[in-house]
């Protein structure tokens, strides 16, 4: 399909166009551990982030953990869930085992995992509009609904420093997390919370490339040879100071 | 391996890395020029492509990084050498 930035027509893959379209929807949808409105909330407070001066000072600042203040926000969230946004939107990079731990119990693990489900989830579509040349879109309505609240019985904390779900340890309750899109470490870090790795990835192997896509050097899949993409992913990584 | 060295051995490597570091720092005119050059030099297929790869490693990001996951282990083994060549190790 086509699409259109600034009057000029770009093209686009239909099955990225709609994993966009279905990424919108789930944004606005019933989480696991938050309603509709409060994933678009948490979608909202992030997109204010870049603008907090507390979440500045910290990122100028040599440890960020030697700043203390009060984030700039609307109050719409509890300071505890405010504080978890601004630090994965603004300085993600500096984030320690011993900082998702003191966010409980103010702050469930599950719920927190299922935040950066929706800021991943949000930075992916912003950050492509952005690149494309297009304006952020407004927020869509959100879907009436009350989450489900349930946590993956065999989850474990083995792995991160959050919990995660073993492909093993999957349950018949639980969606099933890992057939469609892999069990690297990646899929895991979100499977607490086993809807958002479906969720997060559907767009992204969409964005990015599928998991057998990644090393199958016969053939390219997108517009751009491997070299390319692995170029362009390396770089933003750094500059992300991501060193997974 | 220099940012620059890293783009010179890839085909048209310099405007996919303009395209990158442009859109990460955010300014409108900067991302503005990186956009046509890697429209005019590869085509707009492409350069819609660039932006998704661009938007995927801006947001997985914050899943390791949340979650504070490590690194597979095979991964470790494979890459053991060219850490300990570039002491890498040592930012620990």
């Amino acid at each position: 399909m086509d699409i259109n930035v600034a009057g000029e027509t770009l093209p686009m893959r239909d099955s990225l166009a709609r994993e966009i379209e279905v990424a919108w929807q789930r944004m606005a949808a019933p989480g696991t551990w938050w309603t509709g409105a409060e994933r678009l909330a948490i979608a909202a407070e992030a997109r204010r982030a870049g603008d907090c001066t507390l979440c500045q000072s910290r990122k100028a600042a040599l440890s960020p953990y030697t700043v203390d203040g009060d984030h700039d926000s609307t109050d719409d969230l509890p300071d505890v869930v405010v504080e978890a946004i601004h630090r994965l939107v603004t300085d993600a990079g500096r984030i320690t085992e011993k900082w998702v731990l003191s966010l409980a119990p103010a702050l469930d693990e599950t719920a927190y995992v299922e935040i950066i489900g929706v800021i991943a989830l949000l930075t992916g579509l912003d950050k492509l509009d952005q690149a494309l040349g297009l304006a952020l879109r407004a927020l869509p309505e959100a879907t009436a609904s009350e989450p489900n609240r349930q946590r993956p019985k065999g989850a474990k904390r083995n792995l991160a420093w959050v919990s995660t779900l073993a492909p093993e340890d999957v349950g018949p309750e639980d969606p099933n997390p890992y057939p469609l899109h892999g069990d690297k470490n990646i899929h895991r870090g979100l499977s607490l919370v086993p809807q958002e790795v479906i969720n997060f990835f559907d767009l992204d192997v969409e964005l990015y490339l599928k998991d057998h896509e990644i090393r199958d050097f016969e053939h390219d899949f997108r517009a751009i040879s491997h070299a390319q993409i692995e170029l362009i992913a390396g770089r933003t990584s750094a500059l992300n100071g991501c060193y997974y | 391996m220099t940012t620059t060295g890293a783009a010179d051995s890839v085909p048209h490597g310099d405007v996919l890395i303009f395209l990158v570091e442009a859109v990460h720092s955010g300014e409108d005119s900067a991302i503005a020029t990186a956009r046509m050059a890697v429209r005019d030099t590869l085509g707009d297929a492409a350069f819609v492509d660039a932006c998704a790869t661009i938007a995927s490693f801006s947001a997985v990001v914050k899943i390791a990084d949340g979650a504070g996951i490590p690194l597979e282990d095979y991964k470790e083994e494979a890459t053991r050498d060219m850490r300990a060549e570039f002491a890498i190790n040592q930012f620990q």
